[in-house]
């Protein structure tokens, strides 16, 4: 394996253009945290960004931040923090799910692979957050796409695509995001003991109430059994934890709360936790933590569906019923994370046939090399929405030089 | 007319007949429109200063037909234009006189509304505000409210990323819709998202909105709805220098502050505006800043507060606070009547929609006051002051030679000075043929082959709306050729992998 570091974004181009000279295709690696999600890629050789570190300009009163592509993430939010700023669509860490490094990841690492966190039911995801970014297409080009303001509407939204492209579009250099304000406060309302379809039902009841739920999980009794951490501190045995989240100013967080207790009484008593404690089982739920690597389930495939989100506690249910596996849910169900026991298919096909019933979509987050090899780790579209895409990809990277192969398992060669 | 179109294709035209007549057999009846008095309603759009009469009006009912059509029409090399209500206010939908004007103001249907999902599936044509209103019995609403939100159309709201006042906080039209159904210009049908908060594969719902057109006819949108928060209250605050206001607005976001709406004027939009509907607005400020916090009435009362705080401590001059709801629309009603109040006092007036970093806003005012005496024409601002999009209008007679000229130009010198100051040529009104010549003030001619290269994987043929956004036309094949060889590598010191 041949690592090149490259330094500006100057370097980044000359390095895709001796790459397409040579018809050498490369990956595109930040801190390389997320190396082992997607296909196997057909590559030897490693284009690595996180030199490119610095902070081009912050603006908390513009609510931008610029950064060059390989800043460390964990910096940055450390930074914005001290402004009391956050990025609102809660990016996760992926560490304790991929058994990486602690606190490794560079942002665009993060925008790359787009995984957002809880509060994406109210704030969307990476890709509502990307401004504007400096790339280097396939052509072996810089090029710029959107702009460093929070509204701006000229030229195609470039940067929609590169959000969750897994760096197969371009490299990006530098990117613009949009900041928030941090909420003053939190608070958390924690049912027990229902069911993933009653669970669905009491999220489905909060997003529908006028209380801004900003975080709607729910994590049946089973998936908590072997977990650590804060989820685990507040778990009794065997039972479910279902998890609404409000934020905002504390007197509107708690009045909400009460409020919302009491619209949610049919389904039980719930017991409210309060900010840093109620943030730490967020992390939890973003993190994924009960199926993290260090835990009995290291060698689970992990499979994160998005779908309606009325549909995922009939779906979750019966996919952890049939094959055994475990299921956390998220996004008031439109986010389930399953961790399937081992099969040479990851459970592909069983789980992709029920998926698909009611229009969801799946992709293998972790899996051996030889499963990922074996599938598709990403969901298979459509015929014609698989050739736009292909034409799509094309168009910024014609001779597929660019993580070649890692999204779709047609494009490999 | 100082914008260029692309050069009408004879031999299309000299078809015209057969190819109405095979429309009609696509879209029977009344569908097709050729002749010309009722072709006079599609002439412009919003951007009235630019007419032209199409080819041909159709106006299909069915994705089927829609699909027909654009086969038809790329089978034979003929130009569409798509088009919802109209209202664009930067030519996207100005006809081309060798194309079809694709209309999609028959579809209207609500055809799903899933409160569990959040979500309601609608035809293209149904405009904006019919959204909201078919929700709100279970009290939720769209969020984007652009102010011709009782005309304007969803597929148009999605071709151009449309905004409103309450984008701030609730978003752009982006960051509300789910899936669509888009008729690719060969005639293939796609479906892409769904209820679903995230579509696999690349974000195609992503690029796709704010296209404004070119790179398919939308079909069916599928689109987020929220509830309404327990109520709203608005401030209405009065400062003696638009700098003044400036940094109320940046105190308030930086304390931490997402208002709901935050507007400003400055005196001569105040003028017209209070002339007009009568709001009760101060005359003696120079800038007005309207303020709207929303959510639980506990939150709504303590943020009122807050504000009216930072207001003082920026020497606001008055400041009203709104005790009901209707005093809260009563403020409003200046600011949303604001175009049509400066259409009463001047004769033809351009709306501008640039965007620039917030902190730039008094050296923008203060060159825009330069160039309005440079051209001798005067000029009246509302801005969405939280997201730094001005709005400014210029005010001019068409009637008087070399005025409309004049306008543009300085409209053009507003757009080249938010580009200048680090801002962008268009917050949410779009590039169409109106910004479309100035597309080089933002961007290279490398970032604009790219996007057009985008547009070749959805259009190989530029058959739709071509002469919009961009201000020069590429082939595909030339957009696609490498221009790196083997063998002569420019960078020869770069190890090889
Ligand atoms: C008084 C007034 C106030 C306005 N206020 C605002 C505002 O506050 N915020 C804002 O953002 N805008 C505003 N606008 C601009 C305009 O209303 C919006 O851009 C709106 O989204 C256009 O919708 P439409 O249906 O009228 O589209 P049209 O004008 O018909 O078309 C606009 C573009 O969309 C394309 N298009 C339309 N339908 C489709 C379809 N189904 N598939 C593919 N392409 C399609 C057309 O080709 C064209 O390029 C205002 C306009 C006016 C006249």
């Amino acid at each position: 394996m041949d690592t090149l570091k490259v330094r500006d974004a100057q370097e980044v181009e000359d390095a895709v253009r001796a790459a397409i000279a040579n018809e050498q295709p490369i990956e595109i690696v930040g801190h390389g945290s997320k190396r082992t999600v997607g296909q196997p890629m057909a590559t030897n050789a490693v284009l690595e960004l996180s030199a490119l570190n610095a902070v081009t300009a912050y603006e908390p009163n513009e609510l931008i931040i610029t950064v060059q592509a390989g800043a460390p993430l964990a910096d940055v939010l450390s930074l914005i923090d001290s402004k009391n700023q956050h990025f609102a669509f809660e990016p996760m860490d992926t560490a304790a799910l991929l058994g990486t490094a602690p606190g490794a990841g560079t942002v665009a690492g993060m925008i790359g692979a787009g995984l957002a966190g809880p509060r994406r039911i109210k704030a969307g995801g990476a890709r509502d957050h990307l401004l504007g970014a400096n790339a280097v297409s396939g052509f072996g080009e810089s090029f710029k796409a959107g702009g460093k303001v929070v509204k701006n509407v000229t030229g195609y939204d470039l940067c929609k695509l590169l959000a969750g492209s897994w760096g197969t579009l371009a490299v990006m250099t530098e990117v613009t995001l949009k900041v928030t304000p941090r909420p003053e406060s939190e608070r958390t309302l924690v049912l027990r003991g229902l069911g993933d379809v009653a669970a669905n039902k009491a999220m489905t009841a909060a997003l529908g109430s006028p209380y801004d739920v900003t975080g709607a999980a729910h994590l049946p009794g089973s998936a908590l059994r072997t977990t650590a951490g804060a989820l685990a501190e507040i778990a009794q045995p065997d039972q479910s934890l279902t998890l609404l989240r409000l934020e905002g100013i504390t007197s509107s967080a708690s009045h909400r709360a009460q409020s919302l207790r009491t619209a949610l009484k049919s389904f039980g008593d719930a017991e409210l936790i309060e900010d840093d404690a109620s943030a730490a089982l967020w992390r939890g739920v973003r993190d994924v933590e009960p199926f993290a690597a260090s835990g009995p389930r290291a060698l689970w495939p992990v499979w994160r569906i998005v779908c309606p989100p009325a549909a995922g506690g009939a779906l979750g249910e019966q996919l952890s019923r049939e094959s055994g596996g475990e299921v956390i849910y998220d996004w008031g169900g439109g986010l389930i994370w399953a961790a399937l026991p081992p099969a040479a298919d990851g459970h592909a096909k069983a789980l992709r046939q029920r998926v698909e019933k009611i229009a969801g979509h799946a992709s293998l987050i972790r899996g051996s090399d030889a499963v990922r090899a074996a599938i598709d780790v990403f969901h298979p579209q459509p015929a014609g929405l698989a050739a736009l895409g292909s034409r799509v990809k094309r168009s910024f990277d014609p001779s597929n030089i660019l993580n070649r192969g890692r999204m779709s398992r047609g494009s490999a060669t | 007319m100082t914008i260029l179109m692309p050069e009408p294709d004879q031999s299309v035209l000299a078809r015209r007949d057969e190819i109405i007549a095979a429309l009609r057999k696509i879209v029977p009846g009344e569908g097709v429109i050729s002749s010309d008095a009722e072709m006079k309603p599609y002439e412009s759009d919003g951007l009235m200063a630019y007419r032209q009469p199409p080819m041909v009006v159709v106006l299909p009912s069915t994705t089927k037909q829609v699909s027909e059509v654009l086969r038809y029409c790329h089978q034979n090399g003929i130009k569409v234009v798509p088009r919802g209500s109209g209202t664009s206010l930067s030519g996207g939908a100005l006809p081309l006189a060798d194309g079809v004007l694709l209309g999609l103001g028959k579809f209207k249907r609500i055809r799903e509304i899933d409160f569990d999902n959040r979500a309601v599936v609608v035809e293209p044509g149904v405009t904006n505000l019919a959204i909201s209103q078919a929700v709100d019995h279970a009290g939720f609403y769209y969020a984007p409210d652009p102010s011709s939100q009782i005309a304007c159309s969803i597929g148009g709201n999605i071709a151009e990323n449309s905004g409103g006042v309450h984008c701030l906080k609730y978003g752009m039209t982006t960051n509300n819709v789910l899936g669509c159904e888009i008729v690719l210009m060969t005639g293939e049908i796609l479906k892409i998202g769904g209820k679903a908060a995230e579509c696999a594969g690349y974000d195609l719902m992503g690029v796709i909105t704010g296209s404004e057109g070119l790179l398919g006819v939308i079909t069916e949108v599928t689109v987020r709805i929220l509830r309404k928060p327990e109520t709203a209250r608005a401030l209405m605050i009065g400062f003696t220098s638009v700098e003044a206001a400036g940094q109320c607005v940046a105190d308030v976001i930086s304390a931490g502050i997402i208002p709901g709406g935050m507007e400003m004027m400055d005196k001569p939009a105040i003028h017209a505006a209070e002339a007009f509907v009568h709001a009760g607005y101060p005359l003696d400020v120079e800038a007005l800043l309207i303020i709207e916090l929303d959510g639980p009435q506990v939150e709504v009362d303590e943020l009122i507060g807050r504000v009216e705080a930072i207001a003082l401590g920026c020497g606001s001059t008055t400041c009203q606070i709104s005790t009901s709801e209707q005093q809260r629309l009563l403020f409003w009603s200046g600011r949303k009547a604001a175009f049509p109040a400066v259409g009463r006092i001047s004769p033809d007036y351009l709306c501008m929609d640039g965007t620039i970093p917030r902190a730039q806003l008094p050296l923008v005012l203060r060159r825009m006051n330069e160039m309005s005496e440079k051209y001798g024409l005067r000029v009246a601002n509302v801005f969405h002051a939280g997201d730094g999009n001005l709005h400014p209008l210029i005010l001019y007679d068409a009637n008087k030679p070399g005025e409309q000229d004049a306008a543009e130009a300085f409209g053009a010198d507003i757009l080249k000075l938010c580009v200048e100051v680090g801002g962008v040529l268009t917050g949410e009104h779009g590039v169409g043929i109106e910004k479309r010549d100035l597309m080089p003030e933002m961007f290279s001619d490398i970032d604009l082959n790219q996007q057009q290269r985008l547009k070749c994987a959805f259009d190989s043929e530029g058959l739709l709306n071509p002469g919009k956004v961009f201000p020069t036309l590429h082939r595909c094949a030339e957009l696609g050729r490498m221009h790196v060889h083997k063998g002569q590598l420019p960078f020869p010191d770069i190890p090889r992998f």
